[in-house]
């Protein structure tokens, strides 16, 4: 459902997650509540897939 | 009923007030002062369903969000029916609407016992101040809308304030089936809990379409309280019982006070400004078109500032399509979008793509590969 993706650049997590279910990158940004959906998500117990090497 | 005829209106000392010509135009020679604010008296955005950024028509969706018409969500708790959503040319005769929104069940199905469909409007805690809630002073609303649907039969609206998780419920009737109503429902100021002054979610009205038990076995909630879930939509039919079911629905205004003004007609370029606050999207026409400028920070990483046309509401997320960067006729191939950084006091946004192969320095076009080439942002509530 979510997929952590990288900055190319710097090779570390960049901030924002990919939603695989409509291809949307969500900020990583408390205000945003599509952000606060994947925390609670998260909260659940869930864990999202791993980005890319 | 008796009616009163003069030209003129004065008050105790003879200074004329309000003229009154031999057509029935009354001019007033002083302010006129009226009890709440004329302007932006419509708290909803969108009420006319004149925009639609993302699409007028989606089938077979059976899950929530921001489909068609801009600010209108559809909030789908355990579907089990399925529904088309649209932009819909079907209006009310001579009241000055061009569009509505509609929605038409295309997989029928009982409502089950945790099941809920309601098509509803978020707001900013900023955007409410002046109802005054939480104080002795709380204004009154009222919601004034046109509805048709084929089902007849008892609807609820359902006002949602999620910073003290209160709420308010009221019962409406669609009297007619196929044939357009005006309802007009008052609810009353909350003298309990204040809303935050700030950019998030504070309050939701909501329409209710289909609800299961687990928001109807109760006593329906028509004064404010803290939120009993049960009592929230009792009595609400289900729109989605029969395969071709539909509820159209436009003008809806949300005011202070006691009674319903007419519909606020606001032109389609202010209310498109209201709704790109909280969604923008830029389309390609045909391949080839750009989109935005950037440049190359390194060899995976191309660095565009798109522009957006208002303030978004806060941090977006981003979407995009059939997209590379260009640079001359090199086309770089975008594998992913690493990061967005955004300023609330910005129109632009900085979008991070990752790429194959960019060069660092680069001046690069973000360019449409073709005509459903788009980058789109969204900061709904």
């Amino acid at each position: 459902m979510y997929k952590l993706i990288k900055n190319t650049e710097t090779n570390e997590l960049g901030n924002v997650i990919l939603r695989t279910t409509d291809n949307i990158y969500i900020p990583k940004h408390i205000s945003n509540t599509d952000y606060q959906e994947y925390l609670e998500w998260v909260a659940e117990g869930n864990t999202p897939e791993p980005a890319d090497e | 009923m008796s009616t009163i005829k003069v030209n003129n209106i004065q008050n105790a000392n003879g200074t004329s007030a309000i003229a009154i010509d031999s057509s029935g135009v009354a001019t007033f020679s002083k302010t006129l002062v009226p009890s709440s604010s004329m302007m932006y008296r419509n708290l909803i955005i969108n009420g006319a369903m004149q925009v639609a950024q993302r699409a007028t028509i989606v089938s077979g969706q059976g899950l929530g969000g921001y489909i068609t018409v801009d600010r209108w969500s559809t909030s789908y708790v355990n579907p089990s029916a399925v529904w088309t959503h649209s932009q819909d040319t079907d209006v009310p005769s001579g009241q000055g609407f061009g569009y509505s929104f509609k929605m038409q069940c295309t997989t029928a199905s009982a409502v089950g016992t945790n099941e809920r469909l309601m098509v509803g409007q978020r707001f900013e805690g900023q955007m409410l101040q002046h109802l005054k809630k939480g104080t002795a002073n709380a204004e009154s609303l009222t919601l004034s809308f046109w509805v048709k649907s084929n089902k007849t039969g008892t609807y609820i609206a359902n006002l949602y304030d999620t910073d003290n998780t209160r709420q308010i419920s009221k019962a409406y009737t669609i009297s007619s089936a196929d044939t357009w109503e005006k309802k007009i429902i008052t609810f009353a100021g909350d003298t309990t809990g204040t809303l935050d002054n700030d950019n998030n979610q504070s309050f939701i009205l909501f329409f209710g379409l289909a609800v299961g038990t687990f928001e109807t076995s109760g006593t329906l909630q028509t004064s404010w309280g803290s939120a009993v879930g049960t009592d929230r939509f009792v009595g609400q039919v289900n729109l989605g019982d029969a395969v071709n079911n539909y509820i159209n629905i436009t003008g809806i205004q949300l005011e202070v006070g006691d009674a319903a003004t007419p519909f606020e007609h606001r032109p389609y370029d202010a209310e498109l400004a209201r709704c790109q606050r909280y969604y923008v999207i830029h389309n390609s026409n045909a391949v080839g078109d750009r989109l935005a400028n950037g440049q190359g920070d390194s060899t995976s990483v191309v660095n565009f500032i798109v522009p957006v046309p208002t303030i978004l509401r806060t941090y977006p997320v981003c979407g995009f399509n059939n997209l590379v960067c260009r640079n001359g006729v090199t086309n770089v191939t975008i594998s992913s979008l690493g990061g967005i950084n955004y300023s609330t006091t910005s129109n632009f946004v900085n979008v991070y793509f990752n790429t194959v192969s960019s060069v660092q320095g680069a001046g690069y076009m973000l360019r449409a590969t073709d005509a459903d080439g788009y980058i789109e942002f969204g900061a709904e509530l």
